[in-house]
C-alpha cells in the first residue's frame, strides 16, 4: 500500500516539476508597469528618451505598430510617405503633427489611416498626460522635428484635470482631479505647508519635488509609516493612513504630479 | 481646521491601507493561493454533480445498478470536497479584505446584492447536497428514485448559478462594461451590466466544459488509485471501469474546449485589441508553448491508456499494428505545436542563424502549422476511441463493409482539408489565413460527428466478439490517469495566469489601476512556481479526501473492525 502511495506521489512530482522546468527554461519576460513621469521641465532630448522606453516597453506600441499587418508602421516607411514623423503633419488638414499624434492616441478613431481597422484603444486610459506629450515627441523624432514643449503638456494637463462632461463625483472632492482642490478637501494644508500658510506637523510641500521621487511621494501617501520624514520623527503615525482607499488612481497621480513639481 | 484633520485621524483608526502585508511571498501570493486551490475544488464540485445525474439516470434507464453504484461514490467524494471548497474560499476572501481592502471595497459597493445571493444559494447547494447523498438509500426505487435524481438536477442548477454569479465578478475585472473609467464611483455601476459585461458569457461555457473535464480527471484518478490499491478481482473491474467512465467524459469534452477557449479569445480582442495582443502576442505570447507541451502531455497520455485499455478487449488485436504510427502522428504533432516562432539560442547561435528565427523550425512555430498539428491530435485520438469502441464489435448490418469505407474517406477527407488550409496558409495574407483555421476544425468536428453517427447505426444489433475484461489492466495504464489528472490541474493554473494576467498592472482594467508594490506581472518561472505550490496543496487535500472516501466505505461495510473490536 504505501508503495503504491509512493508511486503515485512521485509520478505527482515528477510531472509538476517537467513543466516548472519547462516554464523556466523558455525567456522571461515581465509585464512592465508604466513609471510615472514629469516632463514639463524637460528638454526634447529627455521626452524623447522616455518616448522611446514607453515606445518599446510598457506602452505596448510595437505589438501593432512594426508589424504592418494590424496598424501602420511608425518608425519606418509607410505607403511611401516616409517613418511618422515626416508625414503626420500632413495626415489632418489644418492639424500640426504633434496635434495630430497626441489627437492619435487619445481619440484614436477620428482620423483612421486607410486600410486598417479601428482596433487602437484610447491610450490616455493607460498612460499619463506626460507619458502621452513623450510618446509624441518620440514618434516626432521618427524622421521629423521635436517641438513638444512644457506648455503643451501643462495645456493637455488643465484639459484632462477637469472632469468631463460632468463626470460622476469621486469619493473624495467631488471626484475632481484638480491637485490643489483635493489637497484642500482632504486637509493636507492642516499639516502641510504649501507657498506660505498651512501646517506644521509635517514636512512642507514647498520644495517635495527636489526632495522626494514620484515614487517617494507615491508611497509616503498610501503608507504613510514606511518612512519618516528627518525631524518629524515624534510625529510618526500621525498621518492617516485612509487616502489609498479614498481617492481614485486619477486623483492619487494628480497629487503625486503636482507634488513633483514643487522645486 | 484641527477639527477636520482630527477627524481624519479618527478616520485613519478606523479603516485599513489600500494594501495590507503578507510575510513571506506578499499579498499577491497569498491571494493567488487561496483563489487557485478555491477554484480547483471549486471546479471539481461543480464538474463531478455533473456526471453524477447523467450516471445515476443511465442507472436508472438501463436498470443497472452498477450505475447507480458509481454516482453515489462520486457523490461520496463530493460531500467532503465541498468543505474544502468553502473553506478555500473563506480564506480568499479574509485575505482580499485585509490584503486588498480598497478592491475589495470597490468590488463589495458594485456586487455587494450579487454578494448576499451568492451566499443564499452556497447555503441552499449544501443542504441539497447532504440530501441528494444521505437520501441515496432511502429514495432509491420508484418515483422517489425520480424525485432523488430531480435533487441531482437543483444540485446542478445551485451549482452553475453560483458559478455564474462569480465569474460576472472576475470578469468585470477583466473587461469592465464600456462607461466605467476610474473617475466613476463604484456605487454607480449598474450592477447587470457589471456582471452581463463583454467576457462573462464566454468564460461561462468555456468553465461549464473545463469543470466537466476537470471533474471527469480528478474521478477517473481516484478510481486509479482504489483500482492500484484494490485487494479482489471485483474491486479491480469495478475501478477500471470508473476510471473509463472518468478519462471517457474528460476526453471527450476536452476535444470541444479549445472551440470555447478561441471564442473566448475573440470576445478578448473585440474587447480590446490591447489586451488580446498582450496575451498573444506580448509578453505572455510564450505561454503558448507551455500550453502546448501540457496538451500534448494530454493527448499522448489518453491514447496511450487507451492502446493499453484495448489489451483486456477480445478482438482489439486486429487494431494493434496501428498504434505505432498513430502514436508518430502524435509526436511528430506535439514537436511542431511546441515548437517557437522565435529561438532561445546565444548570440553565437543567433548569428549562425541569422536572426532570431531558424530557417527551418521557424516555419513550424507559425499558426499553419500549430493550427495543422493540433487537429491531426485531435483526428488521431478520435480514431483510437474508435477503434476501443468497435474493438469486441462485430456488426451485423448488410451495409457494415460500405460504411466503413465511408468512414474512412471521412478520415482522409478531414486530413486532407486539415493539411491542405495548413500549406495554403503560408502563401496567403495573415487576415486570410486567420480564416483558414475555420475550416480546419469545421473538417475536423464534421468528421467526428458523421462517423460517430455511421458507427452507432452500424453497430446496432452487433455481435460481442468476446466481454471486456475490466480489472485486466496492467498497473502502468492508472499512472496515465494520474498524469492526465495532474496535468489538468496544472493546466488549469495555467490557464488561470493567462486570463488574470492579462490585465497587468491593472486591479480592473483601466479602472482602478494596482499601485502596490507586485503590481508587475510576473514572468512564467514565478508563475510556474505558484502554479506547482497550488497544484501541489490541491492533490495533498485531494489524496486526503480520497482517503477518507475509502475509510468512510470501510467503516460502513465492516462498523465492528472499524471501531477496533
Amino acid at each position: 500500500m504505501w508503495r503504491t502511495n509512493v508511486k503515485v506521489g512521485l509520478v505527482g512530482l515528477v510531472v509538476i516539476g517537467f513543466y516548472t522546468t519547462i516554464a523556466h527554461i523558455i525567456p522571461q519576460l515581465e509585464s512592465e508597469v508604466p513609471s510615472s513621469l514629469d516632463l514639463s521641465g524637460a528638454t526634447p532630448e529627455a521626452l524623447v528618451s522616455a518616448g522611446d522606453q514607453l515606445f518599446h516597453g510598457a506602452g505596448g506600441c510595437t505589438a501593432c505598430h512594426g508589424l504592418g499587418t494590424r496598424a501602420p508602421n511608425l518608425l519606418t516607411d509607410h505607403a511611401g510617405e516616409g517613418p511618422i514623423g515626416s508625414r503626420c503633419g500632413t495626415r489632418e488638414s489644418g492639424v500640426d503633427c504633434k496635434s495630430y499624434l497626441y489627437e492619435s492616441l487619445t481619440d484614436p478613431h477620428k482620423v483612421l489611416v486607410s486600410g486598417f481597422e479601428p482596433i487602437m484603444p484610447d491610450i490616455s486610459r493607460q498612460l499619463d498626460n506626460d507619458q502621452l506629450w513623450a510618446l509624441v515627441a518620440y514618434l516626432e523624432s521618427n524622421g521629423g522635428t521635436v517641438d513638444v514643449t512644457g506648455a503643451d503638456i501643462q495645456r493637455t494637463a488643465t484639459a484632462s484635470a477637469a472632469p468631463a462632461g460632468g463626470a460622476p463625483a469621486g469619493p473624495v472632492a467631488g471626484g475632481s482631479t484638480d491637485p490643489q482642490q483635493l489637497l484642500n478637501a482632504n486637509a493636507c494644508l492642516g499639516c502641510h505647508m504649501l507657498g506660505g500658510s498651512g501646517g506644521a506637523v509635517g514636512p512642507s510641500f514647498d520644495g517635495i519635488g527636489g526632495r522626494l521621487s514620484a515614487d517617494q511621494i507615491r508611497e509616503a501617501i498610501l503608507d504613510p509609516g514606511a518612512t519618516t520624514a528627518k525631524g518629524f520623527e515624534a510625529m510618526a503615525g500621525v498621518m492617516p493612513t485612509t487616502f489609498g482607499s479614498q481617492l481614485t488612481a486619477a486623483q492619487l497621480e494628480a497629487i503625486v504630479g503636482f507634488l513633483s513639481r514643487q522645486r | 481646521m484641527m477639527t477636520e484633520v482630527l477627524s481624519l485621524l479618527q478616520q485613519a483608526a478606523d479603516t485599513s491601507r489600500a494594501y495590507g502585508h503578507f510575510p513571506g511571498i506578499g499579498g499577491r501570493g497569498a491571494v493567488w493561493i487561496a483563489a487557485e486551490v478555491h477554484l480547483m475544488f471549486a471546479a471539481f464540485v461543480l464538474g463531478v454533480p455533473m456526471f453524477a445525474v447523467i450516471t445515476e439516470l443511465i442507472g436508472i434507464v438501463a436498470k443497472d445498478s452498477k450505475y447507480d453504484k458509481l454516482s453515489k461514490e462520486f457523490t461520496r467524494l463530493l460531500v467532503f470536497a465541498y468543505s474544502a471548497t468553502a473553506l478555500w474560499g473563506g480564506l480568499l476572501l479574509f485575505f482580499l479584505t485585509t490584503l486588498y481592502p480598497k478592491f475589495w471595497q470597490h468590488m463589495a459597493t458594485v456586487f455587494s446584492m450579487s454578494m448576499w445571493i451568492y451566499a443564499g444559494l452556497f447555503f441552499v447547494e449544501s443542504f441539497t447536497l447532504y440530501l441528494y447523498y444521505y437520501g441515496w438509500d432511502r429514495w432509491k426505487v420508484g418515483r422517489a428514485k425520480w424525485g432523488h435524481w430531480g435533487l441531482g438536477i437543483l444540485l446542478n442548477v445551485w451549482g452553475t448559478t453560483v458559478m455564474l454569479i462569480a465569474n460576472g465578478w472576475l470578469t468585470y475585472m477583466m473587461s469592465p462594461p464600456e462607461g466605467v473609467t476610474a473617475e466613476v464611483l463604484p456605487g454607480q455601476v449598474h450592477l447587470w451590466a457589471a456582471i452581463a459585461n463583454a467576457t462573462w458569457i464566454p468564460i461561462n461555457i468555456h468553465r461549464l466544459i473545463a469543470n466537466a473535464v476537470f471533474g471527469g480527471a480528478i474521478v477517473a484518478a481516484y478510481a486509479a488509485y482504489r483500482f492500484l490499491s484494490a485487494t479482489t478481482e471485483e474491486e479491480k473491474a469495478h475501478y477500471d471501469w470508473m476510471g473509463y467512465v472518468g478519462t471517457f467524459i474528460a476526453i471527450s469534452t476536452f476535444i470541444v474546449l479549445p472551440f470555447a477557449g478561441y471564442w473566448l479569445g475573440r470576445e478578448i480582442y473585440e474587447y480590446n485589441q490591447q489586451m488580446g495582443i498582450t496575451m498573444m502576442g506580448g509578453f505572455m505570447s510564450w505561454l503558448w508553448i507551455v500550453q502546448a507541451i501540457l496538451i500534448g502531455v494530454l493527448f499522448l497520455a489518453a491514447n496511450y491508456y487507451l492502446w493499453l485499455g484495448m489489451g483486456r478487449i477480445p478482438g482489439a488485436e486486429r487494431f494493434r499494428p496501428y498504434t505505432k504510427w498513430m502514436l508518430l502522428v502524435l509526436v511528430v504533432a506535439w514537436i511542431v505545436w511546441g515548437t517557437p516562432h522565435t529561438m532561445i539560442a546565444s548570440r553565437a547561435e543567433f548569428a549562425a542563424m541569422g536572426g532570431s528565427h531558424h530557417p527551418f523550425l521557424s516555419v513550424l512555430g507559425v499558426m499553419s502549422a500549430k493550427n495543422t498539428a493540433v487537429n491531426f491530435m485531435i483526428l488521431t485520438t478520435f480514431l483510437s476511441f474508435l477503434m476501443y469502441r468497435r474493438a469486441n464489435r462485430r456488426p451485423v448490418v448488410p451495409w457494415a463493409k460500405g460504411g466503413t469505407i465511408v468512414q474512412g474517406v471521412m478520415f482522409v477527407l478531414a486530413a486532407g482539408v486539415v493539411l491542405f488550409y495548413g500549406v495554403y496558409g503560408y502563401f496567403v495574407e495573415a487576415i486570410v489565413r486567420i480564416g483558414f483555421s475555420v475550416y480546419q476544425v469545421g473538417a475536423v468536428l464534421a468528421c467526428i460527428l458523421g462517423v460517430t453517427v455511421l458507427d452507432i447505426a452500424m453497430l446496432r444489433g452487433s455481435e460481442s466478439r468476446g466481454e471486456i475484461q475490466w480489472g485486466k489492466m496492467p498497473d502502468r495504464s492508472q499512472y496515465a490517469l494520474f498524469v492526465l489528472a495532474v496535468t489538468f490541474t496544472w493546466l488549469m493554473g495555467l490557464m488561470g495566469f493567462a486570463r488574470s494576467g492579462i490585465r497587468q498592472h491593472w486591479h480592473i482594467w483601466e479602472v482602478m489601476r494596482d499601485t502596490s508594490s507586485q503590481a508587475a506581472t510576473p514572468a512564467l518561472g514565478y508563475a510556474a512556481n505558484m502554479i506547482s505550490v497550488c497544484v501541489i496543496i490541491f492533490l495533498v487535500l485531494v489524496a486526503f479526501i480520497f482517503w477518507l472516501g475509502g475509510l468512510a466505505e470501510r467503516t460502513a461495510a465492516n462498523p465492528q473492525a472499524a471501531g477496533g473490536h
